[in-house]
């Protein structure tokens, strides 16, 4: 895996022609950037925050995505218990 | 009874986590000939051949409305409908068109539950294969997602 990082930065940067450390910033940056998405979804989905404060965090499709998403797992888990 | 048809979808995620065996959970499974097809172009699950299924041939021209689904979800709802067996998919818009022709649908989610609830699978497995779903497959959902559907079942009697 750590190969497989490595080899891709390589990769990455000389496809870009910028240097390793700025792929790795901006790897950095989409990284915290997702799991921020993640943390307010999941805070969302637990009714921790509400939908409005999650729509100016995240943004509405993702919001929406995620409704989506949860409507058809609740759907799926209620008929797997009960068929 | 229930009698399932597959989409490629559940074949392929259940597959990526080792998990194709939950699908003998159904009564009845049927994979149209054009899903087996779809699997060919990339490689058929080799554990797929410990499951008892049925190929079958789907007749699509039956279904009322405007399909802008790939070949094998539109055999998969052709086969749902004519069969009236619940259809297996994991695609966002094939469920939505599977509701609105009133066939029951679900996903990979609802065959690992329906496992558990048939002694297939312990509690603590099913939530490790939802979870798996979640990191180790194509299968894009968001995983808080699914943590609520495994606070779910978690919570069931």
């Amino acid at each position: 895996m750590a190969t497989d990082l490595t080899e891709r930065v390589q990769e990455i940067a000389e496809a870009r022609d910028v240097a390793e450390s700025e792929i790795l910033e901006q790897a950095l940056e989409r990284g915290v950037e997702d799991l921020w998405i993640d943390l307010v979804l999941s805070r969302y989905v637990n009714d921790e925050i509400d939908r409005e404060t999650a729509i100016d965090l995240v943004g509405r499709d993702r919001v929406k995505r995620a409704e989506r998403e949860l409507k058809l797992v609740e759907d799926d888990v209620q008929w797997g218990l009960s068929a | 009874m229930i009698v399932a048809v597959a989409d490629t979808g559940p074949l392929i995620h259940l597959d990526e986590i080792g998990a194709i065996d939950v699908l003998s959970a159904v009564d009845g499974l049927l994979i149209p000939q054009t899903v087996y097809e779809e699997l060919e172009a990339g490689t058929v699950p080799p554990a797929l051949s410990n499951l008892e299924y049925e190929l079958v041939e789907a007749d699509p021209t039956e279904l009322t409305v405007d399909l802008n689904l790939d070949p094998g979800e539109t055999a998969a709802l052709a086969v749902a409908s004519d069969r009236s067996a619940v259809l297996l998919t994991d695609d966002l818009e094939a469920r939505d068109t599977a509701n609105d022709l009133s066939i029951e649908v679900h996903g990979s989610i609802g065959v690992i539950v329906l496992a558990y609830h048939r002694d297939q699978l312990t509690r603590s497995k099913a939530a490790e294969l939802m979870r798996a779903l979640q990191t180790e497959t194509s299968l894009f959902i968001t995983d808080s997602v699914v943590e609520k559907g495994i606070s779910l079942l978690e919570s069931s009697s």
